[in-house]
């Protein structure tokens, strides 16, 4: 499973750009935030998935048509007192993921809140999507479907219910944000930093974007 | 259509992972079926603490190291029989200091952790606080909160995961984090402080010594880690990386450069103190000083750790290689060696001095404050 080489174009694309996103994702403690990156980056799903302490990172990477999107993860730990330190992970975030548990409508509750967060103090540019997570657990479902999907178009996000555990929607939701995410032409910028904003040598007009080369 | 995700983004440690039981990253742990695997017994597969061993466990690493480790823990039982066979003599001393440096002997910890904390002198004081406190109702949310927790508790670990076992210590554990934050109103649940508990559990074998002890490091050893603002930790953090600054100039700057910030690193060593991070040796040798010693030792272990791997560090060329360094620093052979581990974190951080550390700790929480 784990080459070490370089990104492998698996359909014969010819070689690309290769950009470089930060993404953060916030959510209620044990929604399956990391349950998610796990099954995104490793492909495991662990039932009694460990409580995440700080926050963890990890790095996965997709292909899109003759493009390469490395994901650098921050998963954060969910407990409220842990919102503090959360700045420090989404800042210069080009993307997050919200996750929230269908079964649990206080999670979703507290999804509004980190969304509307990041639209007043994160990245202006940055991709917001809605997960309803344990998307499996139908018959215990307590947010309906429709009630996100209206809210998350509301606000501009992406939106897809996923199950960490049947792996439904989780490849989907990284591909949709790797999509939607400016991938510049700007060759040779070095990679972005936290906080650093990226002034493209042409006049800087996307101020926080992606890192191609 | 062109787009797929692959499956090479995750890198393994770089070299083989000694430990089953710990990782900085919640995505990092392996925790395969062990059905296929043909190295051996039941007992090979948990260690003597509990913790299932994964399938790439470094078996020809873990026994090289024990071949010497079991004589050295031999010979230090024999100096503890020889000085402390009652253990009444126990007491706070330059020599008990030197002892603990060098490794407490299992069947002894329990008893040198108590008494070198000072858990025991407060438990002889108010010998019934922990049954009253666990006749009272913790706050619901509170204990909410701990409940989401308690089944992913070293769920790797046969006596956390294994529901029907009488002896599963999944009780236990809801019972010290309630009491702990009945005893600790402005803590109340941190998570973080469940796999402290937890691994002081699966130490003391008792729910009241892992109170009491729980309670000590709370009330008299701890910085304020898990109070609700997080101050102290994000405070501790920086402090880190103030001391490399002091220390490592080069690799300070060499990672600024990268825009590692200190306060990605090392929120989990802090407030686990190292359980879950390091090999399980390891941890309890650590806390074997920080018990009577105190918190400084914590930073101890964090600068050796990135004293040991500076070159490497030195060595990255972006932020994510650093990151992906730091993730696995703590599985190094260097640090399952917990005897030489030990060594060296009084011999390779040089002289601390608790006076400008302390002014320097202050500092940070100035700026934590301000944040």
């Amino acid at each position: 499973m784990a080459s070490r080489g370089g990104p492998q174009r698996p359909n014969g694309a010819s070689q690309g750009k290769i950009c470089q996103f930060k993404l953060v994702l916030l959510g209620e403690s044990a929604v399956g935030k990391s349950s998610l990156v796990l099954r995104f980056v490793k492909g495991q799903f662990h039932e009694y998935q460990e409580s995440t302490i700080g926050a963890a990172f990890l790095t996965q990477t997709v292909c899109l048509d003759d493009t390469t999107v490395k994901f650098e993860i921050w998963d954060t730990a969910g407990q409220e007192r842990y919102h503090s330190l959360a700045p420090m992970y989404y800042r210069g975030a080009q993307a997050a993921i919200v996750v929230y548990d269908i079964t649990n409508p206080d999670t979703f509750g507290r999804a509004k809140t980190w969304v509307k967060e990041l639209q007043r103090q994160a990245s202006p540019n940055i991709v917001i999507a809605l997960a309803g997570n344990k998307a499996d657990l139908a018959s215990k479902r307590m947010v309906e479907y429709d009630e996100a999907q209206a809210y998350a178009e509301e606000n501009s996000l992406l939106f897809m219910e996923t199950s960490a555990k049947t792996a439904m929607n989780v490849n989907d939701i990284f591909l949709a944000i790797a999509k939607k995410l400016p991938k510049s032409e700007t060759s040779g910028t070095p990679q972005p930093r936290q906080g650093v904003r990226l002034n493209n040598e042409q006049g800087g007009q996307q101020s926080e974007g992606g890192c191609c080369k | 259509m062109a787009s797929g995700v692959q499956s090479n983004g995750y890198r393994k440690p770089a070299s083989p992972c000694p430990s089953s039981s710990s990782s900085s990253s919640s995505a990092d742990s392996d925790r395969k079926s062990n059905s296929g695997s043909e190295s051996g017994s039941a007992e090979r597969k948990v260690d003597p603490y509990g913790f299932e061993r994964s399938d790439d466990f470094d078996f020809e690493t873990y026994e090289q190291f024990m071949s010497s480790y079991l004589s050295i823990l031999a010979r230090r039982a024999a100096r503890w029989k020889d000085s402390y066979d009652d253990k009444r003599k126990i007491s706070r001393s330059r020599k008990l200091k030197r002892f603990c440096r060098k490794g407490i002997p299992g069947d002894l910890r329990p008893d040198v952790w108590m008494l070198a904390s000072g858990a025991n002198a407060r438990l002889a004081e108010d010998p019934d606080r922990y049954k009253s406190l666990l006749s009272q109702n913790a706050d619901q949310a509170v204990t909410d909160t701990i409940l989401l927790d308690i089944h992913r508790t070293f769920p790797e670990n046969v006596y956390f995961n294994v529901l029907s076992d009488p002896q599963s210590l999944r009780k236990p554990l809801q019972n010290v984090l309630e009491a702990i934050s009945i005893s600790n109103p402005h803590v109340g649940y941190c998570q973080g402080m469940n796999f402290v508990a937890g691994m002081l559990l699966l130490v003391t074998k008792s729910e009241e010594r892992a109170f009491w002890l729980m309670d000590t490091l709370i009330k008299n050893i701890l910085p304020d880690y898990y109070a609700t603002n997080m101050v102290a930790v994000k405070a501790e953090q920086e402090l880190l990386g103030d001391i490399v600054k002091w220390k490592l100039p080069t690799l300070h700057s060499h990672l600024a450069a990268l825009g590692v910030e200190w306060g990605l690193v090392g929120a989990k060593w802090f407030i686990c103190l190292y359980a879950d991070v390091l090999p399980v040796e390891t941890v309890l040798r650590i806390w074997d000083c920080m018990f009577l010693e105190g918190s400084k030792i914590l930073l101890r272990v964090a600068l050796t750790l990135v004293t040991l791997n500076k070159d490497r560090l030195m060595a990255a060329t972006n932020f994510p290689q650093a990151m992906d360094i730091f993730r696995d620093i703590v599985h190094e052979p260097a640090s399952l060696q917990c005897h030489s581990f030990l060594q060296n974190i009084f011999s390779v951080t040089g002289s601390m001095p608790k006076s400008r550390i302390k002014s320097m700790r202050d500092k940070c929480v100035q700026d934590a404050l301000k944040s």
